[in-house]
């Protein structure tokens, strides 16, 4: 029966090139359009290298400190994460690393800018880099303050062209590191991850961020196998209670939560202040909201197309619909071809979607981006096609379905 | 004859329907695209207030910002480290002023402050800045004079606002000597008085691309310990200073100041970072929608290619009763604008609820205006161009093989 539809939908989209030309148009340009989205989704929240164990993985990224009339919002700070945020039951492992923020470097007469992160030892073992030269540095060279970095491959191209970096010596804001290892580009999306020199948490200028319960820190969290973020949400909240605050005029409560980047996202998109709970499905709705609505004018344009195609097949509706076939049938197969022209479409937008994706990361408008389409990306890409050719295939299906018999045969036009 | 369109449209109402709808979402698209470029372009041609070319901005980190110490005061040595890091900078002969503040231009930091006085709110953007930030942007004054040393022992806060804020403040009288209105603290002290010592042209702090507003500038005296020293050093350097000067300049304030981080950009560098991020949305919703238009445009070409070849038996009597070519190709082109302008007639009605409910604060209303004449100007265009090749194809159906069709 499918093999039917299929071959009669052949058939029709051969008839009238123009017009089938103008409906592939139409889907191909929308499937590009959703599919790099999706793409561009795809590369700041899937789970790539070096943040392989992302499901088990969660982190702080905002601390607020509250007061009926004041706020100070910021990222939390190395004092709120070292004494409340350590051994949290179901908890395997926490790093405490600091934001990126800009180092200068200068060579010969080129200066290089780069974004250079603090960090402990265990922010090896809870992220997998895949180390090019060398190795991560260890929890001793943290704890004697060793000048030593790991940097990514584009830094090494810039300050040693591309040459071994392993052991050289290079100078960031003044301060002078020997480079232990070599790794991969993260991209800047990927927040957690991302940096171009790491280097030890204890190598900073002063230790005045040990006091700290607001700063440019961030904690990430190794969850145990089966621990559940709400337990540990429920101890370090109930930890946070407790804490002593520098300003209790002004402040009487500081909160922070560990999140997954999606949830980080919702949060800093929608969270009013002080609320302590994520809005994921409402970064969920807003994402279909906006989708349903840029689908919107490529539905109608297709609906528009396809009802005033109907005349053409009046005889064949007519033939069917006089030897028995009934409504369903005939919807059923109309929306068959519709979602046949769609996966056509989605065919070419593939092709169309890798051309755009390559542009944008050859424009180097998101830093060290690599996008790329994958399986799952092409799941996204089917699943999208077909909820198009489907949601623009009903209405004209129905309309052709209820066409009079009698008059169709005769080929009349109303 | 329109009323007859009217009739010949309402006969085919539903598949009318569809088409006026998809007009109506492409007049809404287009004039989303449309106000963002005509509001870029209204404000990009206002005057910026400053000079950008040859000015650098030294971001410095002093490790300061500590929370637990946030009422305190500022410790001496800090206030020292300052002096000597903007005495240090001067020194050299390439620059010609430099200024500190708190929000440099192009950069990504904020301050708003205001007041309510009930009937009236008064709203603008704020910036802390030392003496030499007027020189070292090359503000333009135009009444009054920028902050100096004879400041120093003033009884209130020595002010420079914009012209857009004496306007609202002052109406057409002298701002200069006036102070700013202020409000009242929750417990009942009043702020020391802001007064005007100055007025510049502006200060588009956001750059180019951003909505005009009030804003005012308060003197930051480098020896109050109630601040924290400025965060932004800005540099004009004489004409032709080349990059390389970067890094003496860097070595020499990590020499005076060997805690703190530096970190150099000049004006030009950010102001593209800013142009990258205003433009890129712009352009890619520009692009989108620009493809999404040529869609429709094919869509209903097709659309009414169909009509006409279904049409033919209409358009054959009509030709037989004597309609020259032209009376054809005028009813489908008629019937077309008619449905163009219910269309955009509905779209109107939307986008008028905007500035109706208040929610358009940043867009003027000319820009909005004119926004929607060109938007309504680009559908009728459009639809035009599509009604083009299926008139004449109407036209070209003969009576006879049309009537014998029947």
């Amino acid at each position: 029966m499918l093999q039917h539809y299929l071959k009669t939908a052949w058939k029709v989209f051969l008839r009238r090139k123009f017009f089938t030309l103008i409906s592939l148009f139409g889907i191909t340009f929308t499937l590009v359009v959703l599919m790099v989205a999706t793409a561009l989704l795809d590369h700041a929240f899937a789970p790539y290298p070096p943040e392989v164990n992302q499901d088990r993985t969660r982190t702080v990224l905002r601390a607020q400190m509250l007061g009926e009339h004041s706020t100070w919002g910021s990222g939390p700070g190395y004092k709120l994460l070292d004494r409340y945020a350590r051994n949290l039951p179901g908890v395997e492992r926490l790093s405490i690393s600091s934001n990126p923020g800009a180092a200068q470097s200068f060579l010969g007469a080129r200066k290089i800018t780069l974004q250079l992160r603090r960090t402990d030892a265990e922010f090896w073992s809870i992220l997998s880099f895949k180390f090019l030269e060398g190795g991560p540095f260890n929890a001793q060279d943290v704890a004697e303050a060793r000048f030593v970095a790991v940097i990514n491959e584009a830094t090494r191209d810039r300050l040693f062209g591309g040459r071994s970096a392993l052991n050289q010596v290079f100078e960031a804001d003044g301060q002078r590191f020997r480079v232990v290892g070599v790794v991969p580009d993260v991209p800047v999306l990927r927040r957690i991850p991302f940096a171009d020199v790491w280097v030890p948490l204890t190598t900073a200028k002063t230790d005045s961020y040990r006091n700290d319960l607001l700063g440019p820190f961030m904690g990430i969290a190794l969850l145990q196998r089966g621990a559940s973020s709400d337990e540990v949400n429920a101890e370090f909240m109930a930890r946070l209670k407790k804490v002593e605050l520098p300003d209790p005029k002004n402040y009487d409560k500081i909160i922070a939560r560990f999140e997954t980047t999606f949830e980080n996202m919702a949060t800093s998109l929608f969270a009013l202040r002080g609320e302590e709970e994520t809005h994921v499905e409402r970064l969920w709705a807003a994402i279909l909201i906006v989708g349903l609505l840029f689908m919107l004018l490529p539905t109608v344009n297709l609906v528009n197309l396809n009802v005033s195609r109907m005349m053409e097949r009046a005889s064949e509706i007519g033939v069917r619909k006089a030897f028995g076939a009934s409504s369903r049938a005939l919807v059923g197969q109309f929306v068959v071809e519709n979602v046949a022209m769609a996966l056509i479409g989605a065919t070419v937008g593939f092709v169309l979607s890798f051309v755009a994706l390559q542009g944008i990361t050859a424009s180097g408008l998101i830093p060290y981006a690599k996008l790329h389409l994958n399986l799952r990306i092409f799941l996204y890409g089917v699943a999208i096609a077909v909820f198009f050719g489907v949601f623009s295939g009903v209405y004209p299906a129905w309309r052709m379905s209820r066409l009079n018999p009698v008059q169709a045969l005769k080929g009349a036009s109303r | 004859m329109i009323r007859h369109y009217l009739k010949l449209i309402w006969n085919r109402k539903r598949s009318n329907l569809l088409i006026m709808v998809e007009i109506f979402l492409s007049f809404l698209v287009t004039f989303a695209v449309v106000t963002l470029a005509i509001n870029g372009a209204d404000n990009y041609r206002r005057p910026l207030g400053y000079t950008w070319q040859d000015v650098w901005n030294v971001q410095v980190d002093t490790r300061a910002g500590n929370l637990a110490e946030r009422d305190a005061k500022t410790p001496p040595e800090l206030l020292e480290t300052a002096r000597q890091v903007m005495a240090a900078i001067r020194e050299f002969p390439e620059v010609v002023a430099v200024g500190g503040a708190s929000c440099p231009p192009y950069g990504f930091s904020e301050w708003n402050s205001g007041a309510d006085f009930g009937k009236w709110q008064l709203e603008y953007g704020l910036n802390l800045v030392t003496d030499g930030f007027g020189e070292a942007l090359g503000l333009e004054l135009t009444a009054g004079r920028f902050f100096n040393a004879g400041d120093d022992g003033a009884a209130w806060v020595p002010v420079v606002v914009n012209e857009r804020l004496a306007r609202e403040v002052f109406g057409g009288r002298n701002a200069v000597g006036n102070n700013v209105p202020q409000e009242k603290n929750r417990d009942g002290s009043i702020d020391p008085e802001m007064r005007i010592v100055g007025v510049v042209r502006d200060f588009r702090q956001d750059g180019e691309f951003a909505t005009p507003k009030n804003y005012l500038f308060q003197r930051h005296r480098l020896d109050d310990d109630e601040r924290r020293p400025a965060d932004n050093l800005l540099v004009r350097l004489r004409p032709g200073t080349t990059a390389v000067f970067e890094e003496r300049l860097v070595k020499r304030l990590q020499a005076v100041a060997p805690d703190w981080s530096f970190e150099v950009k000049s004006l030009v560098q950010m102001r593209e970072t800013r142009f990258t991020m205003v433009l890129g949305p712009i352009i890619a919703a520009g692009v989108i929608a620009g493809f999404l238009l040529l869609m429709v445009g094919m869509g209903l070409t097709g659309v009414l290619w169909q009509t006409v070849t279904q049409r033919t038996r209409e358009i054959g009597l009509r030709r037989a009763k004597g309609a020259t070519a032209r009376d054809i190709r005028t009813q489908i082109v008629g019937e077309l604008v008619v449905m163009t302008t219910v269309a955009v007639a509905a779209g109107l009605a939307i986008a008028v609820q905007f500035p109706l409910l208040k929610l358009t604060g940043l867009i003027s209303n000319n820009v909005y205006l004119l926004s929607l004449v060109v938007s309504a100007g680009c559908i009728y265009l459009l639809t035009m161009a599509c009604a083009w090749y299926p008139s004449r194809l109407a036209t070209t159906v003969s009576p006879a093989e049309a009537l014998h069709y029947e």
